[in-house]
């Protein structure tokens, strides 16, 4: 039998994309980017083996067959969706909710409004400031071209926010998006957040599954564009059903003295695939990345980080911790890059794995890439099991296994937690790892 | 412990020859050598390299990145880098099929 997946699929073909974009109805500049990449996408083969960004991701059990376009025609009965974990007991300013790529709801508060704050789903954003999302759609880190999966998404994109700050406007309330996933359903949100100079704001993103037995299929980008002097606190919360395929790309941009602070959970998904990059481009700016994964039966996680200092004086703090059960497996490949002339630079990466079970596995490739002579650049990754010590001097005081195993592991992350300022984030993450720590002898 | 599935007739494998298949969403080598039949899983231990498609040579399969070798009766490493076993699986002959099982 064969294991690839076959180059072009019915659904996924060029009579299916020029029906798919002629339901969009957008505007000729975006048909032109969408044409582009979709020719892209039929163009690449699909990721293999041989590849050095996919040697450990194996998916050719993926099959794109199995999937269709979302069905720009769907109504979403905004009432019946779930909300989330992160906005639980905050008061937020703005909220997107997509089913299957269709909108649910999307609501920003006049207060916001007044500011100028522009915020809301895609399709609404671009009918109304079609001109602020052609400045920015697809100009910053995210290509369509990097590899199949970021053509196709480029390519047939639906669902997704877009948030626009103006210069030195200070957003207070968190701006919330949730993508969530049906039986079978496809997700190919694109969420488009824009800093402009001295502007704040803090955005909670995440993703589910509305069943976690039903398989889906996650095809996103996240850009994010903060400008000189701006502040943005950024979390991307995954929690898809174990059946999901995701694939993401996650790219970020950052000006002179500005700030991004990004929170990432990763606890679900059958497979992921994810290359999430920060380029840190004028002087002065700088990154701070906290990211948590989690996993569990045969979930396959693979993380592939980028800090790109491409200007002088900046500094980048990228700390993940991954705690790793039963036959599950990680992959974080880690890349700090120094352009020539971006001296002064300060970059710091590292991942700390705990494996819970003798089946687990997580493999970890810090990289440095440095073309300056005058930096500091720190790299580095531990992987260990859980100390029996620990687990008998806990018991010894009254505990259960069980509470010894899921204190221990609340310590390994509270290192990362300590670094969340959010305290509905901390407490999302605190309670789903909590949940999902078993008992092992 | 799952149930047997058929996953090729015996006249697909040449006596010696392998085979790649996905049983339950998960890809096996299917070895036909020495008249039986043997399954494992199509992963080298040390680097997730395509064991699949490694040379075989009598009961050792040799993985095509860094050259690491398994016993196909037992999943076991017989040559560096690979350290540890790769997991096998039940594989059986009846009539003109052959039969898989998955461990785990």
């Amino acid at each position: 039998m064969s294991v690839q997946a076959a180059p072009t699929v019915d659904q996924w073909n060029a009579e299916a994309f020029n029906s798919y974009v002629k339901q969009l109805g957008e505007p000729e500049w975006l048909v032109d980017l969408r044409q582009n990449a979709f020719e892209a996408f039929e163009e690449m083969g699909w990721p293999t083996r041989k590849e050095e960004e996919w040697m450990r991701t194996d998916i050719r059990g993926f099959n794109l067959k199995k999937f269709d376009p979302p069905k720009l025609d769907e109504v979403v009965d905004a009432a019946s969706l779930p909300s989330g974990v992160l906005a639980e007991g905050v008061d937020i300013g703005g909220q997107v909710i997509s089913l299957n790529g269709r909108t649910g709801r999307s609501t920003v508060s006049e207060e916001l409004e007044a500011k100028g704050v522009i915020f809301g789903d895609f399709a609404t954003v671009l009918a109304e400031h079609g001109d602020l999302v052609k400045k920015y759609l697809f100009q910053g880190e995210f290509d369509p071209n990097f590899d199949k999966f970021s053509a196709l998404h480029a390519a047939f994109f639906s669902g997704g926010a877009f948030l626009y700050v103006p210069r030195n406007v200070v957003v207070e309330q968190p701006l919330h998006v949730l993508n969530l996933i049906g039986d079978n359903g496809v997700d190919l949100a694109h969420t488009l957040i824009v800093l402009e100079e001295g502007a704040q704001a803090t955005v909670l993103t995440e993703s589910a599954s509305l069943d976690d037995d039903q398989p889906g299929f996650h095809c996103g980008a996240i850009e994010v564009v903060v400008g000189d002097r701006a502040n943005l606190r950024f979390v991307n919360l995954q929690n898809w059903g174990h059946k999901v395929w995701h694939f993401g790309q996650q790219k970020g941009s950052v000006g002179r003295d500005g700030n991004l602070f990004w929170t990432l959970g990763a606890l679900g998904s059958r497979l992921s695939k994810v290359n999430q990059h920060v380029a840190l481009d004028g002087p002065g700016a700088h990154c701070e990345v906290n990211g948590v994964l989690f996993t569990e039966g045969k979930q396959h996680l693979s993380y592939h980080t980028q800090q790109y200092h491409r200007a002088p004086n900046c500094t980048s703090n990228f700390l993940y911790k991954a705690a790793l059960q039963d036959h599950s497996r990680t992959v974080w490949r880690g890349m700090i890059k120094v352009a020539p002339g971006a001296q002064k630079t300060d970059g710091y990466q590292r991942i700390d794995n705990l494996l819970l079970t003798e089946h687990s596995r997580a493999d970890s490739i810090p990289g440095l890439e440095i073309e300056a002579d005058d930096v500091r650049c720190t790299h580095g990754a531990t992987t260990g099991r859980v100390d029996e010590e620990q687990i008998f001097y806990a018991m010894a005081r009254g505990f259960t296994r069980k509470e010894a195993m899921r204190m221990i592991v609340i310590g390994f992350f509270q290192q990362v937690f300590d670094r969340i300022t959010l305290e509905s984030v901390r407490e999302a993450l605190g309670h789903a790892i909590a949940r999902r720590v078993r008992e092992y002898e | 412990m799952s149930e047997f599935v058929r996953v090729a007739a015996l006249s697909e494998i040449p006596d010696p020859g392998k085979n790649v298949y996905e049983v339950d969403d998960r890809f096996v080598i299917v070895i036909h050598a020495g008249g039986q039949v043997y399954c494992l899983d199509d992963v080298c231990t040390h680097d997730d390299g395509p064991l699949g498609e490694g040379d075989l040579e009598g009961y050792e399969i040799e993985c095509p990145r860094h050259g690491a070798k398994f016993d196909i009766r037992t999943g076991k490493p017989t040559l560096m880098p690979a350290t540890q076993p790769t997991q096998v699986h039940e594989a059986k002959i009846e009539g003109d099929s052959i039969f898989v099982r998955l461990v785990d």
